[in-house]
């Protein structure tokens, strides 16, 4: 009975009194917004990125001009570049960079700098998931599609591209994950997002107990409504073959 | 454009890496001609075939179609290939699209043409095949033969000048070679330009206008079907036909 009643008072302590549970509320709000626009930026990029890479590798150059040829060479070596250096360094340090160097001296909203700081860094994970789906469709397909007179570019996006997404979908998926849950570093730049609202509910109340399993609760809600929604994509996706 | 000469091929030259595929292959292909290309594996037929629409860049030589030299690179090589229907040895239809889809994609694309009228044209062309029932299908619901019909069709969907078969029936199943050859007969009945790469020596025996024997990256020999089966001059192709009848 004492542990029924000891629950019951340390859940209004820390969440009914004061309102505390508006910490975590307005927190999740935050880590939903940065995590959707984050997802947003990183496959619009990842696209790109992708798509000029994998025309570098599979592509015969030598039937372009010089000047096309340069230009491909020349986005290869920055994507490339792009890549590592965003896949080597810690996302923690990249959104510390993005806000206390980028934009140290422009009063910007903190999660714009957040959106942008994950959607890069997220963006060059999309880009060779989706290149390594570009490269497992065969070769075949593309030669199809210029056999019939489509274009590389319309090959590309009709026939290798809806393929080449439909395959990656799992590994999309899972890297969507991993970026919802990365946001919990928000707090570096002092956003208030899930994890530092917990935290900030943890220093009112002096329990770590319940706002941090609360937060954990809520993130793997969402991860497993995200799963969910993914895995039903991937059905539906996979209902035609 | 002389004489109704649609291909023109000149000294054409291919390697890969170290490998010379094809050493100074020249002919001409007149229109309305079923050129049957045979000879070992490896010899370089595919790769003949593919230079002339330029899957493959040959190195040296020219081809010419038309009268226009599409080894230039000036060339529009997207609507020399309008012109050039391709099948495939692995079908390769779009297994993400509907039959009908696979058939109108490039009809609404390049041709722009309405979805009614490219609709209806595929359709005809799928009942010209026996399919017109599985046009809702998509390509994983069909057998082989089936799939190699609509690559068919989808090609001639296009209206081309020409058609090239890559090795048409060799990812077949034996009981389903002779759909798909019976489709490529009636073709050449109708009169279209048509090169085959093949193993099917009946097929050639029977349609061809004129066989070409391709060995160590050079046409061997070449000549009516009576006089290449009849009568073969190389010691190669000799041993071939032993080989291969």
């Amino acid at each position: 009975m004492d542990f029924w009643l000891n629950l019951k008072d340390e859940l209004i302590r820390n969440f009914i009194t004061g309102a505390r549970w508006k910490y975590l509320a307005d927190g999740l709000l935050v880590t939903l917004r940065v995590s959707f626009f984050a997802v947003l930026i990183g496959i619009a990029v990842g696209v790109v990125l992708a798509i000029i890479r994998s025309t570098h590798d599979l592509c015969k150059l030598s039937r372009f001009n010089p000047f096309l040829k340069f230009f491909i060479n020349f986005f290869d070596f920055l994507s490339k570049l792009y890549l590592n250096i965003i896949r080597g360094t810690p996302t923690v340090i990249q959104l510390l960079i993005m806000y206390y160097v980028i934009f140290a001296s422009v009063n910007i909203d903190k999660t714009l700098v957040a959106v942008l700081a994950f959607g890069i860094n997220s963006s060059a994970y999309v880009a060779e998931i989706i290149r390594s789906g570009i490269m497992s469709i065969d070769r075949g397909q593309m030669e199809a599609g210029r056999s019939l007179g489509l274009n590389y570019v319309r090959s590309m996006v009709y026939i290798v591209l809806p393929q080449a997404f439909k395959n990656v979908l799992p590994s999309l998926g899972n890297e969507f994950i991993v970026l919802l849950k990365e946001t919990s570093i928000c707090g570096y730049i002092a956003l208030q997002d899930l994890t530092r609202g917990a935290y900030i509910i943890r220093g009112i109340t002096y329990s770590a107990f319940m706002p941090l399993i609360a937060a954990a609760v809520i993130y793997l809600v969402m991860v497993l409504g995200l799963d969910y929604l993914m895995k039903y994509l991937e059905r539906r996706l996979r209902r035609v073959e | 454009m002389s004489d109704g000469v649609l291909i023109k091929v000149d000294n054409l030259h291919k390697k890969f890496g170290n490998l010379e595929v094809l050493k100074g292959v020249s002919t001409e292909i007149k229109k309305g001609e079923v050129v049957v290309v045979i000879g070992p594996s490896g010899c370089g037929k595919s790769t003949f075939l593919r230079c002339l629409n330029l899957l493959e860049e040959p190195e040296k030589g020219r081809v010419f179609f038309e009268g226009q030299d599409i080894t230039d690179h000036k060339t529009d090589i997207n609507l020399h290939r309008q012109k050039v229907g391709m099948v495939f040895q692995q079908f390769n239809l779009f297994p993400h699209m509907t039959i009908i889809r696979n058939m109108t994609l490039a009809l609404t694309k390049l041709r722009k043409m309405p979805k009614q009228e490219a609709r209806a044209r595929a359709l005809a062309l799928l009942g010209k095949v026996g399919l017109e029932d599985r046009a809702e299908s998509y390509p994983s619901q069909l057998s082989g033969g089936q799939r190699q019909r609509v690559a068919i069709v989808r090609a001639l969907a296009m209206d081309p000048l020409v058609m090239l078969f890559d090795e048409p029936t060799s990812a077949l199943d034996p009981e389903m070679v002779g759909e798909v050859l019976d489709v490529m007969k009636s073709l050449a009945q109708t009169g279209m330009t048509m090169v085959v790469v093949t193993h099917e020596m009946g097929f050639a025996r029977e349609v061809a206008s004129r066989i070409m024997f391709i060995d160590e990256g050079i046409f061997m020999e070449e000549g009516s079907p009576a006089e290449f089966f009849g009568n073969p001059k190389s010691e190669r192709l000799k041993d071939f036909l032993s080989k291969v009848l």
